[in-house]
């Protein structure tokens, strides 16, 4: 890759985050969600791989390791936030707290199951998508005697 | 309530945690069967509540149906949830016993059993078709599972086919929503007599190709015998025990659910691909002698007497369609996990298996045959009845023909005397050995028809589900009543 590929892509991956970490926020008042931002970071992410390659682009950012965890987490957290409200003997993806109860706010983040819901989500779509494009973009290496297999079938 | 959000929440939970564990280790391997088994043990404390009549309805975030979306758990859905985690568990088990080869083996497992039980227990279009999903993309995994050329090539056989079949299924469900607008399945089912006709069988038309697919009908059968026939015993179990039930589930529900007067309407074209399905299946089983191809010919036949049931209706079709339904997927995957072993009792097994897909007492399979046959006579079909006794006649012919070739030619080559066997066999064995130097041992004893013995909790496990199929048919009225619960659920919420 081009020097001019790799200054745009290191350019472009903090104001990525943060246009992902907005959507996410105004999810609850304004068009976004979760999938969005998560859509948006890995698009992100996937230039940092096409102009760096794999290895270095993993080296950077040693948190993209992380892809197939953070994925698990992310359904972890969107199941539990969905479903604590049964153990309380609600209904599965009640909110909490409820309809016109004072909501927690920092800034525009407000503290509720929703968003929670909508973290999680953000974090497994994020880290299914990273790591398909490193798999994408590293491949696992082919067992010898697999390609010679394949060889032989033709 | 509890039950019905355990049975969902408690495998999904484990199935995502078991993803970052290596399935390989036994511990594991048990933690997955802990798993299905609490979803098991929580869908009978759900049944024991809603059976006979009753349902339990849970929406989502406490609002009003239709803007929650609704699960619900009713006696069809519990009937075919059990049916599919019993199946899951039972092959799971096997699988474990006989060694995981693969990390992701018992999350993919899990997964796919959240998936089943979240689609037979939604009363919402859409939600089926989520979980349908979560069932499928697990599914398609679990068919490379083993990771040979074979069963790469038969999970992309799979994947494209089934994802087709899905693609049109999402097509009807949107089709659907804009007809009546609504994804409830109560409130669709209500909706669905005003709706103009030509778009409602054009609808009807999609939903039936798309579980057709599933189910592996007679003219959209074509993806069946190469998948069943490349992928690993416990897998083609539950494709065949548990995923193809998506299919019979599914043309219930929805036919004779949601859509009624369209099935009525249609009644002669589904009985007649149901019994071309049924003959062309027997035809082929019967010509084949690759058992895993024999089963997956026989499993396109099964399919076609649940479309001859339901194309009959009525409260007899219907419940003889459930009845066959579980029948069938119990004996399949029976078949399937006793048909790769060897030793002591897993011939009588697989005999028991065998017995069952013929209609033959005392297994269970019988109950299956007869109920259709007293839907034949109650139709005063004659052509109903001819078709039975043939397919029967069939089946059992390719059934035993199995066992014999499975069971008894096996031992004559190895007492020295099938010669020719013996070195067509070693010439295979040769043959894989030099395409695939590492797993060629593996590849090979399967093709050698390896007689050293399998082991012993293995076989347990196949011996095990034999009696149950045994049980079942000595004792047949708990499934009979369940089944005709089942069915009432159907007539009763529709007309």
């Amino acid at each position: 890759m081009t020097i001019l590929t790799e200054a745009v892509a290191r350019l472009l991956l903090a104001p990525s985050l943060m246009v992902a970490a907005a959507i996410l926020i105004k999810g609850y008042v304004d068009v976004g969600d979760g999938f969005a931002a998560a859509v948006v970071v890995s698009l992100a992410i996937a230039l940092q791989y096409l102009a760096f390659g794999a290895r270095r682009a993993e080296q950077e950012l040693p948190v993209l390791r992380f892809a197939p965890q953070t994925a698990i987490v992310g359904l972890l957290v969107a199941l539990s936030s969905g479903f604590f409200a049964v153990i309380s003997g609600g209904a599965p993806f009640t909110h909490e707290p409820s309809v016109g109860a004072r909501v927690v706010r920092i800034g525009r983040l407000e503290l509720m199951t929703a968003v929670s819901f909508d973290f999680g989500i953000f974090l497994l779509i994020a880290g299914a998508l990273v790591a398909l494009i490193h798999h994408l973009a590293e491949p696992p290496e082919l067992e010898p005697d697999l390609e010679e297999d394949a060889e032989a079938a033709r | 309530m509890t039950a019905l959000v355990l049975a969902l929440v408690l495998p999904w939970a484990v199935g995502a945690l078991l993803l970052l564990a290596d399935g390989r280790r036994r511990r594991w391997g048990w933690t997955a069967v802990a798993a299905v088994a609490a979803n098991l043990a929580a869908l009978v404390v759900l049944a024991v509540k809603v059976l006979p009549d009753g349902h339990e309805t849970v929406v989502t975030g406490g609002w009003e149906g239709g803007i929650g979306i609704v699960v619900r758990a009713d006696a069809l859905g519990v009937t075919f949830a059990l049916l599919s985690s019993f199946v899951v568990l039972a092959a799971l088990v096997h699988e474990v016993l006989d060694g995981v080869r693969s990390r992701t083996f018992p999350a993919l497992v899990v997964l796919l059993c959240t998936g089943l039980t979240g689609l037979f227990l939604t009363g919402d279009v859409f939600n089926f078709y989520v979980f349908f999903e979560l069932a499928m993309i697990s599914a398609y995994v679990l068919t490379a599972y083993g990771d040979d050329r074979h069963q790469l090539g038969a999970a992309l056989i799979f994947a494209v086919v089934n994802l087709v079949g899905s693609f049109l299924f999402l097509i009807a469900v949107a089709a659907m929503y804009h007809v009546t607008g609504t994804l409830s399945m109560e409130q669709v089912a209500e909706r669905m007599a005003g709706v103009e006709p030509n778009a409602a069988i054009l609808i009807a038309v999609t939903f039936f190709v798309a579980f057709g697919t599933k189910l592996g009908l007679f003219p959209f059968h074509f993806w069946l015998p190469a998948v069943y026939a490349g992928t690993r015993p416990a897998v083609a179990a539950i494709l065949s025990g548990a995923l193809a039930n998506i299919g019979a589930y599914g043309l219930l529900r929805f036919g004779a659910g949601l859509l009624p007067e369209e099935l009525e309407l249609g009644s002669t074209v589904l009985i007649v691909i149901g019994s071309a399905s049924v003959i062309y299946g027997a035809l082929l089983a019967v010509s084949r002698r690759d058992p895993a191809e024999m089963l997956a010919y026989s499993s396109i036949g099964q399919a076609g007497y649940v479309l001859v049931a339901l194309g009959l209706g009525g409260p007899v079709g219907l419940a003889a369609a459930v009845l066959y339904a579980i029948l069938n997927a119990l004996s399949k995957a029976l078949l399937f996990l006793s048909g790769a072993l060897r030793g002591a009792l897993v011939a009588g097994a697989f005999a028991v298996g065998a017995l069952s897909l013929a209609g033959m007492p005392p297994a269970a399979g019988f109950l299956g045959k007869l109920a259709l046959f007293h839907t034949g006579v109650e139709e005063g079909s004659v052509a109903l009845i001819v078709l039975l006794f043939c397919g029967g006649a069939l089946a059992f012919v390719y059934a035993f023909q199995l066992y014999q070739h499975e069971f008894w030619r096996g031992s004559r080559v190895k007492a020295g005397t099938g010669l020719e066997e013996a070195a067509a066999a070693s010439a295979k064995e040769l043959a894989a050995g030099r395409e695939l130097p590492i797993a060629g041992g593996a590849a090979g004893s399967d093709v050698a028809a390896e007689p050293a013995a399998s082991p012993v909790a293995v076989r347990a496990v196949s011996v095990v589900l034999a009696l149950i199929v045994l049980a079942l048919g000595l004792w047949p009225e708990p499934l009979l009543s369940l089944s005709s619960d089942a069915a009432a659920v159907l007539h009763g919420g529709a007309r």
